[in-house]
């Protein structure tokens, strides 16, 4: 079983340079995990689509249509946003829970735990959120209820090893925020899981 | 409560926090100017504005992830992260400055909800190019 998910999808530097000289640019770099997503720039006079990473649109005007894509040096980007990128927060982590049956978690969910408690340490973490999470199958609110009282359970759990109450949200996303895509009706033990991010 | 005292209470309408910052960052909010404390909840609506040797770096509640350079002027126009209700939005807006975006949750779900508002153009999100890496 997974039990770890990482999600990005694009990575966006943007300049706002204000004044008679003034434009916008925008850059498309890679993501953490290497990967690059796609944009479109637009505005009332045209778009532009970028999906190669460091390609740039730059626009002038909000009546002049933005200028086609052209490739930055990547040492130059990283000097104008140098800024920015220096302060970037770590993209939050997140855990996924199993549970056996009720509110009994699986053993191998049980051993994410003190990885759970050491991240929110490295992190000084206060902001952390226990979402639950059903399949397709069953009644809409059954399958509320039992992630809700998981998430709970997993909440209560994470306090009891001395985290503060007031530093996790715990919420649902029923069925429809899914690790496996699946039809109505499919029974997936993959979906029934709890999730904890820490920020 | 003194105006630079961020609510510390568990805000359920919070959109994501201020993780990160250094110099001089400040949130305009509903009008009233605040100073940015790390681990601040941010609000909808929240217009983040930094001083010439300002930075910040903010978490939202979906995973995207952003951070600002100075002299920037940055307003979170509209955040949802509801999937249950089917409420999904992200909408930020620059006005002058540099800023790093990093997708989050809300984009995989509904990546035509998600822009990004400059003085000259919008940047949208093109297609469902959806990348997910599980170990």
């Amino acid at each position: 079983m997974p039990n770890r998910l990482r999600v990005a999808m694009l990575f966006v530097l943007i300049l706002v340079i204000s004044g008679c000289a003034g434009g916008t640019m925008v850059v498309l770099t890679p993501n953490p995990d290497g990967k690059t997503g796609s944009i479109t720039v637009s505005n009332q006079a045209g778009a532009v689509d970028i999906k190669t990473p460091y390609q740039a649109a730059t626009i002038k005007s909000s009546t002049e249509s933005p200028n086609p894509p052209t490739t930055l040096n990547r040492e130059t980007v990283n000097t104008i946003f140098s800024d920015a990128l220096s302060i970037e927060p770590k993209p939050p982590v997140h855990y996924i829970l199993y549970f056996e049956k009720d509110l009994l978690l699986t053993t191998d969910s049980v051993k994410l735990l003190p990885e759970i408690l050491t991240s929110i340490k490295e992190r000084s973490s206060t902001d952390i959120s226990v979402i639950g999470h059903t399949d397709t199958v069953g009644s809409r609110e059954y399958n509320m209820a039992l992630s809700i009282n998981r998430a709970n359970s997993v909440r209560d759990l994470l306090v009891t090893k001395g985290v503060d109450i007031n530093h996790i949200k715990t919420t649902s996303h029923g069925k429809e925020n899914p690790l496996i895509k699946t039809e109505d009706n499919v029974n997936e033990p993959r979906n029934r899981r709890v999730e904890v991010v820490v920020r | 409560m003194s105006r630079n005292q961020p609510c510390m209470a568990a805000n359920p309408d919070h959109v994501g926090i201020v993780k990160a910052m250094a110099g001089d960052v400040g949130i305009l909010r509903n009008s009233i100017p605040l100073k940015a404390q790390a681990n601040m909840r941010l609000l909808k609506g929240d217009q983040i504005k930094t001083g010439k040797n300002g930075k910040v770096g903010l978490i939202f509640e979906d995973d995207t992830v952003i951070s600002i350079g100075p002299n920037s002027n940055i307003v979170i126009e509209d955040f949802m992260f509801q999937p249950n209700e089917k409420k999904l939005s992200f909408v930020a807006r620059i006005i002058q400055g540099t800023m790093s975006y990093l997708s989050g949750q809300i984009a995989k779900l509904a990546p035509s909800l998600v822009r990004i508002e400059t003085p000259h153009a919008t940047v949208g999100m093109r297609g469902t190019h959806i990348l997910v890496k599980v170990d």
